[in-house]
């Protein structure tokens, strides 16, 4: 039977990008050695981000039906590109499993410390492959909605905050000399990986944009917003807690919430914090799991996207909690991940995979 | 089998034993033979009793045997074709009259409520509308009251809805098509729109749907609904249903197709989308500002019937860090000395109160308010001495329970319901994390459904800015001059069209 191509719109795009990208990064500390000048590694690191996105799209709108997996083979020929495409597979399922066992411990520390992580984990992957079934358009759809959810609850989250009377600037100023040089030096390549790089995994996802002639333009609205959200975020979370707390919490965020106190009535409102993490983290999550599904799907020529949604849920769950012993290990196995694999799949292949593309095509070496 | 489908034979006496053994000499069936003086043709009138007008039957037949006026002149009618033509021609004047030659066809007609004229030596019967009977005024709404706007409600006959919503819209582009539904019950369908408005492809595709319906009975609209909807197994509505003519209209202009059973005074409306369910034709008529906070006011009441136990429980069991302290305390004494977990206290109560419910509305008015009054007041009050559940519980599930009545249309209230159970164990489970992730699983769901092509959240999800003037909020008239969209999803929508749609379209969704 002949399946209506799933499409998603500009504002759908929108909406996962930001979801995307606030994800996980604004609960942990990210570039740990910016100090109290984060907010501004973030925001250094946002035309990196933009150049990125641009590559990306840039590699969509030369090849528009194909996701990463199809033009690499285009680009290198068969017998490069698929093994190469192969190579992004564990990657993509290893960095969405970190996403879930960063969800999956935030839980435990905060209210579900009798739970075993693998109850927790396995309703998150639940949900996933439930939304995943469903297809990529109800998955943008979905992402549409909750982006408003989101929107509310940081805005009620930012504003208890910033009443509460919390907020101190000289944990934010002054800036020296130093300060921006260590901001330089953590926005690249740290935060320009993580969490901008990460944007390779919509390379799967672009084929479905129904607005070729916008893609740029969303694109990069939406890494601007989300840097700024997040730049925000994070200043307000190091105003909060000095640089000293900011560096030992596991979650800047959330011990941040804790200390809202206003009229000895809203007191805790970790829950909304919770929630936040817990849509931003399960939104990520289904990124990755898309995005390998739908590279798994295409290298091995499986039509039926669905199929492969629980095997990859399946593999997720369990690398997210096998894969390290404890929180720290995961946190150490995670700075050497950004620091080595995760350049070269978000950043250096796909920008090498446009250089030889633009190399073969002035050449005319494409038969 | 006897019922094969015979020509009506020109012997009168044979067809009226034929169609006295196919009713199976049924009481009401009334036959009147009449000998027609000077004339050699024998004349039959047929019809059933009850679901004819006497009137109209007695004028009918004195009208097409009104020989005797005639008389006087030449030798009219004297062989039964004469007679038999003569009686057409006179047929005209009572209107809907059709000949039948066959049986089933004249059963069809005698069932219909038409009275058959049969003559002796002719193999054929004209057949006239006369259909009547005992039919209920039209009255006032029972189920979607309001306060201000019209009174009328549609009752069970088709043809007095048909008339009630042609009283409000009076434009020829009101089309209506006809079809008769179910192998046995041949339940008259209508459906109406607006030809211009409605998209025609939309039409289309429903009618076909209709079509391939093969059912033995359509009792009421509801077979329909669940015969036409494309998710079977959710749990949410997606056709809307209402006994009020304005709403329909309302609707009609909307773009939208409304169908008409015979039988019950629920009309179909489609494509819906999910905050229809949470408007009412009121909106339109109080000032915007009210009707705003109204609306807004219902949404609220959606999330605490859905949540409102749930999170309780969730705060209990798993954060009791949420809840300020000294509430905390209150509560905890609260709950010293009741045995059971709070989900179990919860749904104790919930399920008592979803008995209360049932069983006040099943019961004749009277005794239902007593039951809920006894049942309320005392299990809740008894409950709470008793020390089975505490206190705050009660208030919980007597504002959740309250909160599910804010919703206006019955059939998303029972769906919220359902779901508020599902919601309620989970919460006991996992807690708020439970809750989240059964949500983003339930806007996900929702998101997936589509009702005639429309996908059912529409304004908000695909994103449409213009509707959002008339979904949470109902603005001002002079904002909202554009009617709304209805977003289909496809190339065709932005292809129809697109002057016609667009052209001095007024914003109502009802």
């Amino acid at each position: 039977m002949f399946m209506k191509k799933e499409v998603i719109g500009p504002n759908q795009l929108l909406a996962l990008i930001i979801l995307f990208e606030l994800g996980t990064a604004v609960l942990v500390p990210i570039g740990l050695e910016s100090g109290h000048a984060v907010w501004l590694a973030i925001l250094i690191a946002l035309p990196g981000g933009i150049v990125l996105y641009l590559v990306f799209a840039h590699l969509y709108l030369q090849f528009p039906n194909q996701i990463i997996s199809g033009y690499t083979r285009s680009i290198l020929g068969p017998w490069l590109g698929w093994p190469v495409s192969l190579l992004f597979l564990p990657v993509l399922l290893y960095n969405g499993s970190r996403n879930l066992r960063e969800a999956g411990d935030l839980l435990i520390s905060a209210s579900y410390d009798k739970t075993p992580i693998l109850i927790i984990n396995s309703i998150m992957i639940i949900a996933v492959m439930y939304i995943l079934s469903k297809g990529i358009e109800v998955f943008a759809r979905t992402a549409e909605i909750v982006l408003w959810i989101v929107i509310i609850m940081g805005c009620i989250c930012i504003i208890a905050v910033i009443s509460a009377g919390l907020v101190e600037y000289k944990n934010l100023f002054p800036l020296h000399m130093s300060d921006y040089k260590q901001a330089l030096k953590s926005a690249y390549p740290n935060i320009l990986i993580f969490p901008f790089g990460e944007l390779m995994c919509f390379t799967t996802i672009l084929p479905h944009f129904n607005k070729s002639r916008k893609i740029k333009k969303t694109g990069i609205a939406a890494i601007i917003v989300s840097a700024c959200l997040l730049s925000f975020t994070h200043a307000i979370e190091m105003s909060v807690l000095g640089e000293n707390l900011y560096s030992r919490t596991a979650f800047p965020m959330f011990t941040t919430i804790t200390l809202v106190n206003m009229a000895n009535f809203i007191q805790r409102l970790d829950a909304l914090v919770m929630l936040t993490l817990i849509i931003g983290a399960f939104f990520k999550l289904t990124v990755y799991c898309y995005a390998a599904v739908a590279i798994a799907n295409d290298l091995f020529k499986v039509n039926d996207t669905s199929r492969l949604v629980v095997p990859a849920g399946v593999i997720m769950l369990f690398s997210s909690f096998v894969s390290a012993q404890n929180y720290s290990e995961h946190m150490n196995d995670g700075k050497t991940f950004l620091q080595t694999i995760l350049p070269v799949f978000c950043a250096v292949i796909p920008i090498l995979l446009l250089l030889i593309h633009l190399v073969r095509r002035k050449f005319g070496l494409y038969r | 089998m006897e019922n094969i489908n015979s020509p009506v034979s020109p012997k009168l006496e044979d067809n009226i034993s034929t169609i006295q053994a196919r009713l199976g000499n049924s009481p009401d069936l009334v036959i009147r033979t009449y000998e027609l003086i000077n004339r050699t043709a024998r004349v039959a009138a047929i019809y059933i009793a009850g679901i004819t007008d006497r009137v109209m039957v007695d004028d009918y037949i004195s009208h097409v045997m009104s020989f005797q006026a005639l008389n006087d002149h030449a030798r009219l009618a004297v062989t039964p074709e004469e007679v038999y033509s003569y009686i057409k021609e006179n047929a005209l004047s009572i209107g809907k009259e059709k000949l039948v030659t066959d049986i089933n066809g004249l059963l069809e007609a005698l069932l219909s409520g038409d009275t058959v004229i049969l003559v002796n030596g002719v193999g054929g019967g004209i057949s006239g509308s006369t259909c009547g009977g005992e039919a209920r005024p039209v009255s006032e709404a029972a189920t979607q009251v309001a306060i201000r706007g019209s009174k009328e409600s549609f009752t069970e006959t088709i043809s007095t809805n048909i008339a009630l919503v042609r009283k409000i819209i009076k434009n020829p582009d009101l089309w209506t098509e006809t079809m008769k539904l179910g192998d046995v019950t041949h339940t008259d369908i209508t459906i109406m729109y607006i030809r211009g408005i409605a998209d025609e492809e939309t039409i289309q595709a429903f009618k076909d749907k209709l079509q391939e319906i093969k059912v033995d009975m359509i009792l009421e609209s509801g077979y329909i609904e669940q015969i036409v909807e494309d998710n079977k197994y959710s749990p949410f509505p997606t056709m809307f249903n209402t006994e009020r003519p304005d709403s329909v209209a309302g609707n009609l202009l909307d773009g939208r197709i409304a169908i008409f059973v015979d039988g019950t005074p629920f009309v179909l409306i489609a494509p819906t989308t999910f905050f229809m369910f949470f408007h009412t034709v009121e909106d339109y008529y109080q000032r915007y500002d009210i009707s705003s906070l109204i609306r807004m006011l219902r949404f609220v009441c959606l999330v605490i019937s859905m949540y409102g136990p749930a999170i309780f429980v969730a705060a209990l069991n798993f954060h009791q860090e949420m809840i300020p302290t000294p509430l905390l305390i209150n509560l905890a004494s609260q709950r010293e000395g009741v045995p059971f977990p709070a989900f179990v206290e919860a749904v104790l109560m919930e399920v008592t109160f979803e008995i209360i419910r049932e069983a006040g509305v099943r019961m004749p008015s009277p005794i239902g308010q007593t039951v809920s009054i006894i049942g309320g007041l005392v299990l809740g009050t008894a409950a709470v001495q008793a020390g089975i559940v505490s206190p705050a519980m009660v208030i919980v599930v007597s504002l959740t329970g309250i909160s599910s009545f804010a919703t206006p249309a019955f059939n998303m209230a029972l769906s919220i319901r359902m779901l508020r159970f599902i919601i309620m164990a989970i919460a006991a489970f996992m807690g708020l994390y439970g809750i989240a992730i059964f949500t983003i699983m339930l806007i996900a769901h929702l998101c997936s459904l589509r009702s005639l092509g429309v996908p059912y959240m529409t304004p908000i999800g695909p994103f449409v800015p213009g509707n959002l003037k008339d979904t949470f909020i109902r603005s001002p008239q002079s904002f909202t001059r554009l009617r709304k969209r209805l977003v289909n999803n496809s190339k065709r929508s932005s292809a129809s069209p697109a002057g016609k749609r667009a052209a001095g379209r007024k914003s109502d969704e009802r």
